[in-house]
């Protein structure tokens, strides 16, 4: 691929694609617990310009006041009016975005890699389905690339914007997720094994010099004004940036804990590898862990030449190795997790794929090379399909993990058929009395109610006797029963796999409701 | 006609000041009563909850089944009895599990048909007095089948003496009836349906999806009974 043209049109097509991957149906899969959590979080800011963070859950603040611009086009400043489309614009825009990052990397990657990584992180499954959640994973790779193709530029012209901008990226990490300090060690510790294995580079790494301080110092204040202003609200909160530091005490005692997400050291190897459960297909990306795998020898037999560095691709080897092996040995694993590390994974398989077609003599090897790459493709798009269109919530597909069943959207069309026939309309009364992980995504779908009342014991939540509409956990029937007696029509509704909410509905409204049934 | 014109006009501004007069009133009647405002709990934001995908045969409510009694000479009636189904064609499995005596919850024992309203039905080949029906749908889940009806009769397509013994469609949306029995989580006990002696040779089970997918599953049926004389 000489032809800057052919590249050019190539890249573009690939970002159309992931695009359009990314954006069609982006409401299909009902809210997941985590990202209705994150919406009611978002929610608060929006309507009420509250933020503050919380250094025992959810994260940091990017991702609330990135949210901010697109609600404000899309949906207003009313949460109620805020949708899943609009939400799940923000993943698939950062999850667009980190593909045209990949033009940055120039020079440490050739074309043809760039091309093929941009091509990988456009389909991969796991990459498109996060990119259709509503939670930080996606930013959080975004500004690991940032800050990582940013520091390339530098290395490549030490210029003090290229030292900003990965401040700048670097600060973003933070205020995105706690793991940063997982990238960053990883980041760090890459720098040091490329600057140990620089042999046989014909462009060794330049020492520092006291501009590159100066540059360094640049990066850390542009990195530490970001995260001032992000973790304070924008001064409104002077704890917020103290509380960010101590947030790492919190999750270091959760990494380490067996709780309920621990999982064996091999969970995101295995899942990328080779996943089946039960009657369910056959999920792998293989594909890009073997072409991973020849990217990463390549970077230590290859020369520098005009258009790629070896020194990088061990900057990048060396990162992913590190990074994948800290996020493996962490007890607590969800599969979001894995794609902090497994960008790396995707530029390596794009160096590996442009490497093994260049390495071919003759047009028959090359040609039969193409096919199998080809076919690989393929193969991962139509993963990426059944995914993200057929298994979206179906715990057959590995990175489906605690999500809403799609049953749970029966419960919702039910209260709102019901809040057409109440006399209150939306501000019927409603009384959820469910466990605390029982409750999502609850909040974010009865959003526009203006009376609902959240307990998790029934003897807390008051009288009963003249509710319209109470939600409970499986657990609290044996206390309810008594209460209810038959007054109420219970109805049952999947809340995800294995977990079930019981709807009681008041007689009068029920039989309300079978009579317009009847009508229709 | 000035004249005609400023009555016209002081007539009209009388009425609009009539109108809004009442409207004024009306509002200060509402003035009297305002909103309950209530200070109801928020949710509690708690982390990410634990992902299930292990099988569950555990009950998740109650007790074990009480012993359920039946007159002497009651025997299981449908095994290996033939199966008819309204899906032709099952996504998983055959027809024939409903009646072959394996009950195991794993993977292969159970007959899975396509969304929305279908049935089976066992033929027991002649006439008996039916005593209990059990019914396993798919048990290595905590799931409500919706819609379960359990029909019987003699005759096989089920256009006359048709009889319901259970019926949990509490809204018809299935349209065979409202039904008064209520909907149960699915346990490896299976669910225990009293047809009371109910005379029919064909039993024909209804189920509309459930609570995990829109598909419907049987893993066995059992019927009991004894041979009308």
């Amino acid at each position: 691929m000489n032809n800057k043209t052919v590249f050019r049109g190539v890249f573009l097509l690939v970002i159309l694609g992931a695009f359009l991957f990314r954006l069609v149906l982006l409401d299909l899969r009902p809210m997941h617990h985590d990202e209705a959590n994150q919406a009611v979080k978002f929610g608060n800011l929006l309507e009420k310009g509250e933020y503050h963070y919380d250094k025992n859950d959810h994260h940091g603040p990017s991702l609330y006041y990135l949210s901010l611009p697109i609600a404000w086009i899309f949906s207003g400043t009313k949460f109620a009016s805020i949708n899943e489309f609009t939400l799940r614009l923000i993943p698939v825009a950062f999850g667009v975005g980190l593909i045209l990052l990949l033009l940055l990397l120039k020079g440490g990657l050739c074309r043809e890699a760039v091309v093929f990584a941009g091509l990988f992180a456009a389909i991969s499954p796991s990459m498109v389905f996060f990119s259709r959640f509503y939670i930080q994973e996606i930013l959080f790779v975004f500004f690991i690339l940032g800050a990582i193709a940013s520091g390339w530029r530098y290395t490549r012209n030490r210029s003090p914007g290229w030292a900003a901008a990965a401040g700048f990226f670097a600060g973003m990490m933070f205020t995105t997720k706690e793991t940063c300090i997982i990238a960053f060690g990883a980041i760090l510790g890459a720098l040091f094994l490329t600057w140990v294995f620089q042999k046989g580079s014909s462009r060794p790494i330049k020492p520092f010099s006291w501009t590159c301080i100066a540059h360094l110092l640049l990066g850390l204040g542009a990195a530490g004004v970001v995260s001032w202003l992000m973790y304070s609200s924008f001064f409104q909160n002077p704890k917020g940036p103290l509380d960010s530091v101590l947030a790492f005490g919190t999750y270091f005692g959760r990494a380490g804990e067996a709780g309920l997400h621990s999982h064996p050291w091999y969970y995101y190897l295995k899942m990328l590898t080779f996943s089946q459960y039960g009657t369910g297909p056959v999920w792998s990306e293989s594909l890009i862990l073997v072409l991973a795998l020849v990217g990463s020898i390549s970077a230590f037999s290859a020369k520098s030449k005009e258009d790629l560095s070896p020194l990088f691709i061990r900057f990048i080897f060396f990162y992913t190795l590190l990074a994948t092996a800290v996020f493996s040995l962490i007890p607590y694993k969800t599969p979001w997790n894995l794609l902090p590390f497994y960008i790396g994974f995707i530029l390596l398989a794009g160096n590996g794929a442009s490497f093994i077609i260049k390495a071919g003599k003759n047009m028959f090897f090359r040609g039969a090379v193409v096919l199998v790459i080809g076919f690989g493709i393929f193969n991962l798009g139509m993963q990426s399909y059944r995914a993200n269109f057929k298994f979206y919530a179906d715990p057959r597909n590995p990175y489906v993990y605690a999500q809403t069943s799609t049953d749970f959207m029966n419960l919702v069309k039910r209260i709102n058929d019901l809040a057409l026939l109440h006399q209150d309309h939306k501000q019927m009364l409603i009384k959820v009395i469910t466990n605390p992980d029982e409750t999502w995504p609850l909040p974010w779908y009865l959003r526009s109610f203006g009376r609902v009342g959240y307990w998790q014991k029934v003897d807390a939540a008051g009288d009963l006797a003249e509710i319209p509409i109470i939600i409970s956990s499986i657990d609290k029937m044996d206390d309810l029963r008594p209460l209810l007696q038959d007054n109420y029509q219970s109805e049952y509704f999947g809340l995800r796999p294995e977990v079930l909410l019981a709807v009681h509905i008041k007689r009068d409204l029920w039989d309300d409701f079978l009579q317009r049934q009847a009508v229709r | 006609m000035i004249k005609k014109f400023f009555l016209f006009v002081f007539t009209f501004q009388c009425l609009i000041l009539f109108v809004h007069g009442v409207g004024v009133n009306s509002q200060d009647t509402d003035k009297d009563k305002v909103v309950l405002k209530l200070e109801l709990p928020k949710p509690m934001f708690v982390g990410t909850p634990r992902n299930i995908r292990s099988p569950n045969l555990e009950k998740i409510t109650g007790k074990m089944r009480k012993p359920f009694y039946v007159p002497k000479g009651t025997k299981l009636l449908s095994l290996d009895k033939p199966v008819s189904a309204s899906d032709m064609e099952p996504i998983i499995g055959e027809k024939e599990f409903v009646t072959d005596g394996e009950k195991s919850g794993e993977d292969g024992y159970y007959v899975e048909f396509g969304p929305g309203v279908q049935y089976v039905q066992i033929d027991l080949e002649d006439s008996f007095h039916l005593y209990t029906i059990l019914v396993w749908h798919y048990h290595s889940q905590a799931r409500v089948y919706r819609d379960v009806i359990v029909q019987v009769s003699d005759d096989p397509d089920f256009i006359t003496g048709v009889k319901t013994v259970f019926n949990n469609d509490h809204d018809n949306s299935s349209g065979l009836g409202i039904g008064k029995d209520k909907e149960y989580i699915e346990t490896n006990e299976g669910r225990l349906i009293d047809p009371r002696g109910v005379e029919a040779r064909y039993i024909r089970l209804y189920s509309k999806g459930n609570t995990s997918n829109d598909i419907n599953h049987y893993v066995e049926v059992e019927v009991y009974g004894i041979l009308v004389k």
